[in-house]
């Protein structure tokens, strides 16, 4: 049983839709060892990993697995899945927790909701969400809060209103009427 | 524009909304090219390239580096949230772009720069933009910002440095006093530093004041720095656990690895570092408790007793929190202890077997395998008195077979017929438990592991009123069978064994009843297993089966009518041959040269020759399948277990990954060696190989200049020994030339016929030198002896092309002495199997006897597994487990030698005052070699 003493401890970060399809994946490959596994080298390999464990982990909630000899640690809600992907021997308890913790931080910032068309709305935060997190497989911090709190918002839209931005000419008001009638015939339409 | 937003709502399509890419592209030069910069609209487009980066898709080095350099352009923006968001993007893509090195002075311009929520971000991104050539511009401002009193950039710092350490450890080595001071410093979060979201409302006081992550960080890095130094790094440890210095959960597990690793070293410093260890046992969070239980069970080789009771309290303390997955790791330990000492952990027999029912199925199927495990060695325990308990674990296994699913089921019969086969003295019950489940309900599959087990025990039980008792069941299993499979099975193995045993009539007259009521598959099936009775048993039998196929002849099915037919003729002329064999051929080798032999069309000029492939006997064939029982038996250990069973569990028809095929390998390899030696002409006259060890064994480091293996090679009909040495050149600029091996035999017996010296070894090659004996007769004492190796060589330097320079002068000769090399009894063993050891080791002739001291070990198991392997014989009645606590035990050893002869060890081992004393008592069917054995065991 091979003892690890480097701060790498997580070897990917995962999101699944409800289909197993990817949202998000980030695989870190440990630059300290020269030895780790090339199980994920290359991007079929790492679907292939993702489609088999989605198979073992969809709907059946139990938090944790042992899988391909990974440590594997996930949560489900609504469509999506978040995993977290770490090496066999590695501390259960300290991965779960990093699980949840990330978890509790990113539905702060999706202000409670996870489900992918939320996720895909707001990529920019759940991306950096989980960059402060983990960085190359080094968990850089733990606390959900403290997550939550070096994730910036989006800049907000009336400080950078621009003027020139709207179009008022008579062409940019054509437009504008000729998208709108169109959308009421779609709507009409499906009304139908 | 209009049309492809409106479709992106749609969330059930599977790509919904994964932008395409080079639309993105296009629209990122665009954008980020534009004045002024439009910062909300940018961030949204560095989103959606990130989703493209995280979907896995790739830029091609020339567009992300355009990529790259627009995206550059954004530092002219002063919007706080875009710019981390650049920062990440930058990290993500600097693994693919070309010009990285141009963003490193705006990213340097934000370190020195004072605000606070980017800085991190730039730290981290900065150590992927630099090389090792780079890296001395940016020394100062790491330095800085690791004494930060933020610490998250102080974080940050920490952690870029670790990241560089691969490429500039010399510039990270600078850091050491800064990370040092970092560890034992306090840094509180900033408040300007926080963003405020809705659900925190407007108090960031609730936030705390820090999370100490430093710490960790910190700690992951000294300890790079300092590893090989452990006089500092005991320092460290010392300091840091003493009081409570360390107030992150994450950076005590660290701590705790580090004690590990150096008690893993250096396990005298146990009695030092134990009492820290054993503190973290009782901590408020239970990853740490985990660790330090995960820590202590890998060395439990080092703790007493009553100090690994601690462990368990706490695991058990653990197995009941409500957080599976602090259940599922605490659990997975167990069944790890439980693997190598289940009497250890039987306080936690009344948490597991709540936990039979846990909702997380790998939970459960530990916590049943792990009961099995104490229930069989509380069977074991309580000695041959104990049948209350044997009792004990047969009621609680019937009433968990009312509950679980079917899968388990086939866990436990697995578990139970391997306690039959460790201890066979328990069967009887464990036997009536297996065939009682036989007569309950259940699928094919179920039945199936049912009837292998009982198949096993049958070969392997050495009782024989055990074996009738079980084929009994087996027949009335038949009677009413609904799987023609099955019944067809039976119907081989009642064949093969039935008339062997003191009533075979019994069997005859179930077998006739299949013949008279089943499908015509069964039928023929039953015609068979009748001619095998016939073939063996001879006189009535045979006569009464004549005529009970001779109604067979006139039966519907055209297979029945064939068989019985062949069958009849084969008994008539009395060859017996042809029903019934005791040896088979090898099918891994078979299968080997036959696919050798179909690769290349010339060889069908002449005939496959099936002689090349080994013949195994039956007796050679059990003793290699039970040798694989017992091993997969005990190699189920922490992760496979876990996972194989899940595996069965989950996917009852995945076949198994081939356990334990080592011993056909095994095989494989001896076919190699014997061709690889019949290809050097010297060795021809040699005749055939008799045996080879297996697997090299090493003279030297792995890692030395020079390093050597050797393998023993023994051609017993023409009394030769020829050791092959594989010698790897390690050097990378030199090369050896004229190497031989000089092997000095302490025993004057041994003639050295001659040497194949190797001409020329160039760097990272391997080559071999042979040196052959002659050996002395078995009739003359003394077989054994060491040698003494010395290699030969002269190294000559070599340029960068791997020329030799052709101006020196000749190089100059040198020796290597590497270790010494015995010739022990294990050379000339193979394990055999039997399952009546007694009777068969009265009956050998030759009877040697000694009492000799085990040297190096101080255990009895220890000095078991040090005899396994010196003589290489094969435990037998389950000898080779030994109950810790135990002061002495009796070892049953049985092999066969190369002359033909078997061979028996019976070995009382005592264990006193911390010696291991053996009695060995060696009986032979080759006069002189019980001598042989003695000898060898030391």
């Amino acid at each position: 049983m091979s003892l690890n003493i480097s701060l790498y401890t997580i070897s990917a970060v995962l999101i699944l839709d409800n289909e197993g399809n990817r949202v998000f994946s980030k695989y870190y490959h440990s630059s300290l060892e020269e030895t780790s596994d090339s199980q994920f080298e290359t991007s079929s390999q790492q679907i292939k990993f993702e489609k088999s464990l989605f198979g073992k982990i969809n709907k059946i909630n139990q938090d944790i697995l042992l899988y391909d000899n990974h440590l594997i640690v996930y949560k489900q809600t609504n469509d999506v899945i978040v995993v977290l992907v770490a090496k066999i021997n590695e501390n259960e308890s300290l991965i779960y927790s990093t699980l949840a913790n990330l978890f509790e931080a990113i539905s702060i910032l999706l202000d409670n909701t996870i489900d992918k068309q939320t996720i895909l709305d707001k990529f920019d935060m759940v991306s950096l969400a989980i960059d402060e997190t983990i960085d190359d497989g080094i968990i850089i911090e733990y606390d959900p809060a403290t997550i939550v709190s070096r994730v910036t918002n989006p800049p907000s839209s009336h400080y950078d209103v621009n003027l020139k931005n709207i179009d008022i000419s008579e062409k940019g008001i054509f437009n504008a009427l000729s998208f709108a009638s169109k959308k009421i015939g779609e709507r009409l339409q499906q009304g139908l | 524009m209009s049309t492809s937003s409106y479709k992106k709502q749609d969330p059930y399509s599977s790509t919904a909304g994964l932008p395409d890419k080079m639309a993105v592209f296009q629209e990122c030069l665009q954008q980020f090219n534009a004045t002024p910069v439009n910062a909300k609209k940018c961030r949204q487009l560095l989103a959606k390239l990130l989703r493209l980066v995280y979907h896995g898709e790739t830029f091609p080095s020339q567009e992300s580096t355009t990529l790259f350099f627009s995206i550059s352009k954004l530092f002219q923006h002063k919007d706080v949230s875009l710019r981390q968001l650049v920062y990440l993007t930058i990290k993500e893509l600097s693994s693919t772009s070309d010009d990285i090195l141009m963003v490193t002075s705006s990213i340097m311009k934000d370190i020195q720069g004072n605000d606070a929520v980017y800085k991190p971000n730039a730290i981290r991104t900065l150590s992927k933009v630099l090389d090792s050539t780079t890296v001395h511009s940016a020394e100062r401002l790491f330095k800085n910002a690791i004494v930060d009193r933020n610490p998250v950039v102080s974080s940050a710092a920490l952690i870029s440095a670790y990241n560089l350490l691969p490429s500039s450890k010399d510039v990270v080595k600078r850091f050491t006093n800064e990370t040092l001071e970092t560890i034992q410093s306090y840094k509180q979060f900033p408040p300007t530093q926080f963003q405020l979201h809705e659900y925190y409302g407007s108090a960031t006081s609730n936030l705390p004041s820090t999370s100490y992550m430093y710490q960790y960080h910190a700690l992951g890095l000294i300890y790079q720095l300092r590893s090989n130094d452990k006089m500092a790094l005991m320092k460290l440890i010392t300091s840091l656990s003493e009081g409570s210095s360390l107030k992150n959960s994450l950076s005590i597990i660290q701590l705790i690895r580090y004690i590990n690793k150096i008690l893993l070293d250096d396990s005298s410093l146990i009695g030092h570092l134990f009492p820290i260890l054993s503190g973290f046992l009782k901590h408020k969070s239970d990853m740490v408790e985990l660790e330090a239980c995960k820590t202590l069970v890998s060395l439990q080789h080092l703790i007493r007793d009553d100090q690994f009771m601690a462990i368990v309290t706490t695991l058990q303390k653990l197995l009941s929190v409500p957080r599976t997955a602090t259940r599922f790791a605490a659990i997975r330990l167990i069944n790890k202890i439980s693997i190598k000492h289940p009497e250890k952990i039987m306080v936690v027999n009344i948490e597991l077997e709540s936990l039979i029912n846990d909702s997380n199925r790998s939970i459960s199927t530990l916590a049943i395998t792990t009961l099995l495990k104490i229930m069989g060695a509380g069977t074991i325990d309580n000695g041959s008195g104990g049948s209350e308990s044997v009792d004990r674990l047969i009621a609680k296994m019937t009433s968990l077979m009312d509950e679980i699913t079917e899968d388990f089921k086939i866990v436990i019969i697995e578990a139970i017929e391997n306690l039959a086969l460790k201890f066979p003295s328990k069967h009887k019950k464990l036997v009536t438990f297996l065939t009682d489940l036989l007569r309950d309900d259940g699928s094919l599959q179920l039945k199936t592991s049912i009837v292998d087990a009982l198949f096993d025990l049958i070969k392997f039980l050495p009782d024989p009123s055990a074996k009738q008792l079980m084929l009994m069941n087996l027949c009335e299993f038949i009677e009413d069978c609904e799987y023609t499979e099955l019944s067809v099975r039976i119907l081989h193995w009642l064949g093969d064994e039935g008339p062997n045993t003191s009533n075979p009539s019994y069997y005859i007259r179930h077998i006739y009843n299949r013949l008279v009521l089943e499908n015509s598959i069964v039928r023929s099936s039953a015609v068979i297993a009748l001619a095998k009775f016939a073939a063996v048993c001879g006189g009535d039998v045979a006569k009464n089966i004549i005529i009970l196929l001779g109604r067979c002849l006139n039966d519907v099915d055209d297979e029945v009518r064939d068989r019985a037919a062949i069958s009849l003729k084969f008994i008539n002329s009395n060859k017996k041959k042809l029903i019934v064999s005791d040896s088979r051929y090898d099918l891994y080798t078979l299968e080997n040269k036959l696919v050798h032999y179909l690769n290349d069309e010339e060889n069908f000029n002449e005939k496959f020759d099936i002689d090349e492939v080994p013949v195994i006997s039956n007796e050679e064939y059990n003793s290699i399948e039970y040798n694989r029982k017992i091993n997969k038996l005990e190699n189920i250990n922490d992760n496979s277990a876990v996972t194989e069973v899940e595996e069965r569990v989950k996917s009852p028809t995945g076949g198994e990954a081939t356990p334990g095929d080592s011993l056909a390998n095994d095989l494989l390899k001896q076919q190699e060696y014997s061709q690889q030696l019949s290809g050097v002409e010297q060795f021809v006259e040699y005749g055939k190989l008799t045996k080879s060890t297996i697997e090299p064994v090493y003279l030297s480091e792995r890692e030395s200049e020079i390093a050597v293996s050797v393998v023993k090679h023994l051609f017993i009909e023409s009394k030769h020994l020829v050791l092959q040495y594989n010698i790897n050149n390690t050097l990378p600029n030199t090369v050896l030339q004229d190497i031989s091996v000089v092997a000095q035999p302490d025993n004057d017996l041994y003639q050295e016929d001659f040497i194949i010296p190797l001409a020329e070894l160039r760097p990272n090659d391997t080559g071999i030198v042979y040196v052959s004996f002659t050996i002395p007769d078995i009739e003359e004492a003394e077989l054994l002896s060491a040698f003494g190796n010395t290699i030969a060589y002269t190294s000559r330097d070599v340029d960068e092309d791997g020329q030799v320079d052709p101006n020196d002068d000749g190089g100059w000769p040198d020796e290597y002495q590497i270790d010494d090399l015995e010739v022990l009894a294990c050379d000339f063993i193979t394990p055999l199997y039997n399952s009546n050891f007694t009777a068969l080791f009265d009956q050998l002739p030759y009877q040697d006897t000694s009492v000799v001291t085990i040297n190096q070990v101080d255990n009895l198991e220890k000095a078991i597994e040090k005899l396994k392997n010196s003589l290489n014989m094969m435990p037998l009645d389950g000898s080779d487990f030994v109950s810790s606590g135990e002061a002495a035990h009796s070892l049953k050893l049985l092999g066969k030698d190369v002359w033909g002869g078997k061979v028996g060890a019976s070995i009382r081992l005592a264990s006193t005052g911390g010696k291991i004393v053996a009695k060995v008592e060696v009986k032979s069917e080759t006069e002189n070699f019980g001598n042989i054995v003695i000898s060898s065991v030391y």
